[in-house]
């Protein structure tokens, strides 16, 4: 049966990557969002997007996550003036936020429940996805506060270091888990956005 | 006898005074930006060759982040970055040749002490690039600090700061190493390359470039940890604070234009904005451009054709480039590092 599901979701996987590489992939799929699709675990990220320690001064306490939006970086404070820092799709143009927020749920695997707003503009995505490999949400979600935004894995490698999410932070499957396992419900994560003209 | 000896005093007390103008007027030069105006041109001393920092194309064009400091300066100045002439100077050469003012300013990768700047009588008027000793390890060996290095085979040139470096940070953290000690640096590269050492330390911003050359460039990291200071900054001669003012402003206005959103790409949007800072920054408010001795749109000028200073960080030396160097201590302060400008207003 997960069998057959997997089986009618790549079919649905491939036949929408043809589709939308034949109409120009921007404007079909604002979303980058391709349910069923298998992420490819062999993905290579650009140096940039890799996760490293790097030198990070903050007057945050160690253990705080700090989001920039405009260099697509999720930084783990590590104190001592270093951080690890990952890489990570952010929201598109008028889809991104900032703010003060706290890990209220942690989940392995999760389900996809795409909210109203979402459905609204993108009619075609499912209704319900049980979590799993071809699921966008990854292999890891850590949610955030009370808003309908999380930090999450992807089954699209190649959209990290991108602004293409309805204003989630997505990381690699293998980045999301290790992250997942650093960081507790109540971690404190700070969203900074570029400066507005 | 009275009104001759007066007389003699007057004589010589004027002649004293000439003198003590005409020594003056020799040792300090107070006319950068006249001189520069009248040229047409701003003569700016830059390394031969350092990748990512100044460097010329087989044509004769330069590129890197030295290079594009010196157009932002022509840019402020004559509207057009192209109005810069780039003087290579050795390193042996480069104070001298600022002090005979064959250059303007020099802009060549030179680390800021006060020796330098008390005993040459130069100034160094803002960090353009934090620059230090740093650590290149095999990513295989998968340690993240340079705290873990106890105990390693350390590749490294001899007969540099670098080397002292090296024994004061390994003493100070109570750590073993050995030395693997070769004169040049191309040496001590290949030694590394074929694995007879566990580390090689040179500044960050070299170890990039020299990671670009080992064999295999992707297996190998360079530890965020930095041992060492070394301020990278432009340099004017002493006494001529017109000129200096130009130099530095022209730094921290690409500073700030960084830390406001300020772009080359919206440029013109920023000169409809109605936030102070942006205003007074690109001169929609205010008159800070014609006090440097300049323009009302002198910040426009240099964003408008060189970019603030993350794009001109990103182009030579990071992310956009081959040598791909972490923003680090290069950061603004509010974004996790330590570049920070005074405020214009």
């Amino acid at each position: 049966m997960t069998k057959l599901r997997h089986l009618v979701w790549m079919l649905a996987a491939a036949t929408a990557l043809v589709l939308s590489t034949s109409q120009g992939f921007a404007q079909s799929r604002p979303d980058a969002d391709e349910p069923g699709l298998v992420a490819d675990d062999s993905y290579q990220l650009d140096p940039e997007w890799q996760k490293q320690v790097v030198y990070y001064r903050s007057n945050e306490a160690p253990g705080t996550i700090i989001i920039s939006t405009a260099e697509r970086h999720l930084y783990l404070l590590q104190g001592n003036g270093r951080a690890l820092r990952y890489g990570i799709g952010v929201g598109r143009e008028g889809f991104q936020w900032q703010g003060l927020v706290n890990i209220t749920r942690k989940a392995e695997w999760p389900d996809w429940v795409p909210p109203p707003e979402m459905i609204a503009r993108q009619p075609y995505l499912p209704r319900f996805m049980a979590g799993g490999p071809g699921n966008p949400l990854g292999a890891r979600a850590m949610y955030l506060g009370t808003t309908v935004y999380r930090i999450h894995g992807t089954n699209r490698p190649d959209t990290i270091g991108t602004a293409v999410s309805s204003g989630c932070f997505r990381l690699v499957n293998n980045d999301v888990a290790d992250l997942y396992n650093r960081v507790p419900v109540g971690t404190k994560v700070i969203i900074r956005q570029k400066p507005e003209l | 006898m009275r009104t001759f000896r007066g007389g003699l005093t007057i004589g010589l007390a004027v002649a004293a005074l000439v003198a003590a103008v005409a020594v003056t007027y020799e040792r300090y030069d107070t006319r950068t930006l006249k001189r520069t105006i009248r040229r047409g041109e701003v003569y700016c001393g830059v390394n031969k060759g350092l990748p990512g920092f100044s460097i010329p194309d087989d044509k004769g064009n330069w590129t890197g982040f030295d290079v594009d400091f010196c157009r932002a300066v022509a840019s402020a100045i004559f509207d057009d970055p192209t109005k810069a002439k780039f003087i290579p100077l050795d390193a042996s050469e480069r104070f001298k040749e600022l002090q005979n003012r064959k250059v303007d300013i020099l802009s060549r990768n030179s680390t800021w002490s006060m020796s330098r700047e008390v005993n040459y009588d130069l100034y160094f008027p803002a960090v353009a690039y934090y620059d230090g000793q740093g650590f290149m390890i095999p990513r295989s060996r998968n340690i993240d600090s340079a705290l873990d290095l106890n105990g390693s085979k350390v590749c490294v040139q001899g007969s540099t700061t670098t080397l002292l470096n090296l024994a004061d940070y390994f003493r100070a953290n109570n750590m073993k190493y050995t030395e693997m000690k070769f004169d040049k640096l191309e040496d001590v590269v290949k030694a590394y390359d074929s694995g007879q050492c566990d580390t090689l330390t040179s500044d960050a911003s070299q170890l990039y470039a020299l990671r670009l050359n080992l064999s295999k460039p992707n297996d190998h990291v360079i530890l965020a940890d930095i041992i060492s200071k070394e301020p990278l900054a432009p340099v004017v001669r002493q006494r001529d604070d017109d000129w200096m003012m130009i130099v530095k402003w022209t730094l921290y206005a690409m500073i700030n234009a960084e830390e406001l959103g300020i772009t080359s790409k919206n440029i013109d949007e920023a000169l409809k904005s109605k936030k102070p800072e942006v205003m007074r920054l690109v001169g929609t408010e205010g008159s800070y451009g014609e006090d440097l001795g300049l323009t009302k749109d002198w910040a426009v000028r240099i964003i408008r054709h060189v970019g603030n200073y993350g794009e001109v960080y990103d182009r030579n030396v990071g992310a956009d480039s081959k040598l791909k160097i972490p923003r680090g201590m290069n950061q603004l302060w509010n974004a996790g590092g330590v570049q920070y400008a005074p405020p214009i207003r």
